[in-house]
């Protein structure tokens, strides 16, 4: 190994363990080893970036990609720092274009080519791009909000309030927020076998919310059933039940069970949920919904998912300055809340504050490219590729 | 004015020296205050139309349609602008020297251009206004600064062309020196300036040229049309100290620096406070121009724009400017295209429409200079500002040191705060004399030069306050007997911060809170003299205080004021926000250069003017939203009226509301029983 490529694999770890000014540093120590080396620009460019250090971030890409035009993981940075830099839309399509050209399986590539095309006004464009990314990847949120604000923007609220609600349930963020409410972490890797779980109350349930959270909806629902075959009253148990009923699209079961939950127990947080989550998927139930995640995000006032579904369920009924309060209060608990982000955007439309809607949808887009880790793939991806091709 | 309040009116107004040298006919026109709605008094008769102390203006460019060529530089009537901008009653008017047009061949002058220009100069002065006459702009449409015959030869650093901008310049000097209606020359702007990629270049450049205008013309005022923290932004060159060489200087938020500094909408959180930031950046000492303010893009609506620009230019009057600028009077008439992109050039868009028609933000331009005119910044002195950031040296440091890149965004968040918690606040750079000031925030340095720690040793001993925020790294060992505490180490980044407050009122009212924000370093210290006033949830030190002389030095284990700038600033968690408003109010009013007022809305900015028998406060709102300021005062307040005039209100006490819409401004006079 070459003292720059050393140098380099040093700075990559500093930059994976967010030490970014070493990393910088370490970056700077392999250009002056070797200057035509485009990873090390590339990740001097998304270290800046990290930064927010837009203008010495494009200048660091750029030089990448003038030294390969290949270099998947500059164009990366190149576009999210034109983007972030705002007012450069024209030179942003570019980028995002050349990308999709380069990585046409790239997802977030399509996602922010519309996004680019859309703050540059081609709002048709923008539109073919997330429908494209959502052919690429149907659980794709962020592209699902995109054509929810692009539906606003064009036809209104009335239109938009369904694919808001789409991309909500694509946001996996809502199921670990039910999953925060049971106070039930992420938990391991190793699914639990039935015949292995103790015949207890706590062991039973606990393994139905393992089961529950690895989208195994049947086995989860066979141990709620034992659970209630031993105990008919056990809230918590029917809440859970409560949520598999909605992850199969019934509501009624589900809101039937919920409202079985809370006479049993009012104070069950995660039947809260499920009730006001079946309200929202039935027609005309709008302000029921409003009212019974007002009283979830009281109840659980830290969690910032609660004031985005009390402020959704506020959007249904048209209450937008209280749905503002809502997103912002989310926003304040969670600035990286991609989804409190664009339903502010969207609330921001409806008052005509176009520019700071565009911001929202802005940082909603940073946070969610950061949250991805795209970078690294790109950047692994490309090095490995490099190394093939050497061989 | 009470006696006994805490004002030195003596050193008010120390960098508000008038860009308007001559007392601008003090005409009468109540027209405003009619249209206004406010009743009008009786004397308004005899007052000022423009505040003579305060020039107020707009850049007129050669050409305002994309298919103009450089050869119709200032070839259309500009009657109905320079009527437009006497009605607005505005006293300054930029004007631009166009080189192509002037000299088309080499040593070739046309007359009929620089009679043209002799015109224009008489136009704005028949109609008592003044100009500034800018030669070498980069405006990007009329050629301003290059020749045809150049050969491609960069007009910055070739000595040839040098030369001959020397004489381009004696020529309109000794042509135009005489006008009375010429108040300034002008080098260059930003666009041109950055160009520049030695400090030696820029300096050569700067020197010959002034000293071809010194010759013919030894007296009028000449400035360099960059600011020094937005240039060394864009160009890596610190030009402060051949700034101040000149008899005035600019500041300006470029669209770059604005992208850096304070991302997001212009009307809220930080944004609307860069201008008085750069103001503050600026050379001390000399009069400061607020440039190039106004609407910057097509971005925004046309109640955005006026609503920015009414929170610039009160701004810049509450902040030391000697005047403002808007920059450009005329949208120009482009290619009919969608999108619009930004301009580089930042010169595409006016105040008024590409009709001439005139847009909010003229019409907030013009009740700016009806307004300010009733303000006598003779009889009326802002408070002096005695609290200081301080700017470190490290600022200057390139790549790959951050410092120079975190360094301007912490101190603009301190200077935010200070304004949050009513602070009259400036910006001292590292090595500048700090003894005219009572407090010294140094917001989240990595390193200080090493005279700087015995200077702020100094100062503490002969009574000052230092309110230090750890930056990272290691800490220097001349701290330690400044803060009374032994660094034991760097704890590393947190993704939260906790406060548990150990002994109340020390710095303010503290309150204990868990909140999420990503912290770079944490200082791990062991209080050797020090009092421990907070600390973390495991204990500790967070926040200290160490007596030492007649001052003392607050240590903040964090770079608190980084990571609000570089977090999101528009979801910074609300304790945080507090906990650091309360560290600058109390560590103000303690050293004694707080205001002599409170407002219960940080986002309102409340500048006082101090009279002798009464004083003027304007508050600005810099928040996108509506607000009901609550002011408190030290003295018991007889009556409020606005400036403008209009029936006085009664308060008859120390306490009073005052309802301000998003980005609202209000001017008022008090009175004191």
């Amino acid at each position: 190994m070459s003292a720059a490529s050393a140098q380099l694999f040093l700075a990559e770890g500093l930059a994976r363990q967010n030490r970014v000014a070493e990393a910088v540093e370490a970056c700077y120590e392999v250009l002056r080893l070797d200057d035509s080396e485009p990873l090390a620009h590339a990740l001097l460019a998304d270290l800046l970036l990290a930064g927010d250090f837009y203008e010495e971030a494009i200048g660091a890409a750029a030089l990448a990609i003038e030294l390969d035009v290949d270099c998947t993981p500059a164009y990366l940075a190149l576009g999210l720092a034109y983007d972030r830099r705002g007012g450069m839309w024209d030179r942003s399509v570019l980028v995002w274009h050349e990308l999709a050209e380069v990585a046409p399986e790239l997802v977030t590539a399509h996602v922010q080519l519309g996004e680019a095309l859309a703050a540059s006004a081609f709002e048709e464009e923008a539109i073919a791009a997330w429908r494209k990314a959502l052919e690429l990847d149907p659980r794709q949120a962020r592209a699902m909000y995109d054509l929810a604000v692009a539906a606003l923007k064009r036809e209104g609220m009335a239109t938009a309030l369904p694919g808001f609600r789409k991309a909500g349930e694509l946001d996996p963020s809502q199921d670990d927020f039910f999953f925060g409410l049971a106070g039930v972490g992420s938990g391991g890797d190793e699914m639990p076998r039935a015949e292995d779980v103790e015949p207890d109350r706590f062991s039973r349930l606990a393994a139905a919310y393992s089961l529950a959270r690895a989208d195994d909806l049947f086995g989860a629902a066979d141990m709620i059933r034992l659970l209630l075959s031993d105990k008919p009253d056990d809230a918590e148990a029917l809440a859970l039940a409560g949520f598999l009923y909605l992850k199969q699209e019934a509501s009624n079961e589900a809101m039937a069970v919920a409202l079985r939950a809370l006479a049993i127990d009012p104070k069950t947080p995660t039947a809260v949920y499920v009730l006001g989550s079946s309200f929202t998927r039935r027609r005309g139930l709008g302000k029921s919904a409003s009212r019974v995640f007002g009283a979830l995000a009281k109840a659980v006032p830290d969690q910032p998912m609660s004031h985005v579904l009390h402020a959704e369920a506020l959007l249904g009924v048209q209450r937008y300055a209280d749905a503002k309060v809502s997103y912002l209060r989310a926003v304040q608990l969670d600035p990286t809340l991609v989804r409190a982000r664009f339903g502010l955007a969207a609330v921001l439309l409806t008052e005509g504050e176009h520019a700071l809607a565009a911001h929202e949808i802005t940082r909603a887009a940073y946070y969610d490219t950061r949250r991805e880790g795209l970078f690294m793939c790109l950047y692994e991806d490309y090095a490995r590729g490099r190394e093939q091709s050497a061989e | 004015m009470p006696s006994d309040r805490e004002i030195d009116g003596g050193e008010g107004q120390t960098d508000a020296s008038p860009m308007t040298p001559e007392a601008v006919n003090a005409e009468t026109s109540d027209e405003e205050l009619r249209t206004s709605g406010a009743a009008v008094p009786a004397d308004a008769a005899r007052r000022p139309r423009r505040n003579p102390l305060f020039g107020t203006g707009v850049s007129l460019y050669p050409l305002d349609d994309e298919a103009d060529e450089p050869e119709d530089w200032y070839s259309r009537d500009v009657t109905a602008d320079l009527d437009t901008l006497t009605e607005a009653k505005c006293s300054l008017v930029r004007l631009f020297v166009g080189w192509r047009v002037l000299e088309p061949q080499v040593g070739q002058y046309d007359a009929e251009i620089l009679g043209r220009l002799s015109e224009l100069v008489k136009s704005v002065d028949e109609r008592g206004m003044q100009s500034i006459v800018c030669f070498f702009a980069d405006d990007r449409h009329a050629d301003l600064a290059s020749v045809p015959w150049g050969a491609r030869r960069d007009p910055r650093i070739d000595p040839y062309l040098l030369q001959r901008e020397a004489a381009v310049i004696a020529q309109v000097v000794s042509a135009l020196h005489g006008s009375a209606g010429l108040f300034a020359w002008q080098l260059g702007d930003e666009a041109f300036l950055s160009g520049f990629t030695t400090a030696e270049d820029l300096a050569a450049w700067a020197g010959q040229l002034r000293e071809a205008i010194r010759e013919h013309d030894p007296a009028r005022p000449i400035g360099l049309g960059a600011d020094v923290e937005t240039f060394f932004r864009s160009s890596g060159i610190d030009m402060r100290a051949l700034a101040e060489s000149f008899e005035f200087s600019v500041a300006h938020a470029t669209s770059a620096y604005r992208a850096y500094a304070s991302q997001g909408p212009l009307t809220s959180v930080n944004s609307s406070y860069l201008e008085p930031f750069l103001l503050r950046c600026a050379p001390a000492g000399k009069p400061v121009l607020l440039d190039e303010t106004g609407p910057l893009s097509l971005e925004y609506s046309a109640g955005e724009e006026a609503q920015a620009l009414r929170v610039a230019l009160w701004s810049a009057i509450c902040n030391g400017a000697s005047g403002v600028m808007a920059r450009r009077l005329r949208d120009m008439r482009t290619e009919r295209r969608e999108p619009y992109f930004l301009d580089p050039f930042e010169t595409l868009v006016g105040v008024l429409d590409d009709e001439g028609e005139a847009k909010p933000a003229f019409d907030e331009l013009a009740t700016f200079i009806a307004t300010s005119a009733v303000l006598d910044l003779r009889a009326y002195t802002p408070l002096p500002e005695r609290a200081a950031v301080l700017m470190p040296a490290e600022r200057y440091e390139p790549l790959p040191s951050l410092a120079g890149l975190y360094a301007p965004r912490a101190c603009l968040q301190a200077f935010v705060t200070a304004k949050r918690a009513q602070v009259p606040v400036k910006v001292v750079h590292e090595g500048e004399e700090l003894r005219e000031y009572r407090l010294i925030a140094v917001p989240s340095a990595f390193r200080l030069e090493d005279g700087t720690w015995s200077q702020l040793a100094e100062f503490v001993q002969a009574g000052g306050t230092v309110l230090y925020s750890y930056g990272g790294g290691e800490l220097a060992k001349e701290s330690a007997g400044l803060f009374g505490v032994e660094f034991v180490g760097d704890g590393g980044p947190r993704r939260s911060f906790e406060c548990r407050v150990a002994q109340q009122r020390l710095l303010g009212d503290l309150e204990n809170f868990d909140s999420l924000l990503e912290l770079p370093a944490y200082a791990l210290v062991t209080p050797s003299t020090a009092t421990v006033v907070a600390t973390d949830a495991t204990g500790n030190p967070l926040l200290t205080v160490n007596q030492v002389g007649q001052g003392r030095a607050v240590f903040v284990s964090v770079p608190l004021e980084r990571a609000v700038a570089q977090g999101d600033p528009w979801a910074a968690p609300h304790p945080v926000l507090a906990l650091l408003r309360e560290l600058y109010g109390s560590s103000a009013r303690a050293a004694g250069c707080a205001a002599p007022f409170e407002c219960d809305t940080p986002e309102v900015e409340v500048t006082l003017f101090s009279g002798d028998t009464d004083d003027v406060i304007v508050l600005i709102n810099h928040s996108p939203e509506r607000v009901l300021a609550g002011m408190s005062t030290n003295h018991p307040v007889a009556s409020i009226s606005d400036i403008r005039g209009g029936a006085e209100v009664p308060v008859g006490g120390k306490a009073f509301g005052v309802p301000l819409g998003a980005g609202g401004v209000s001017a008022l006079r008090l009175t004191y029983e």
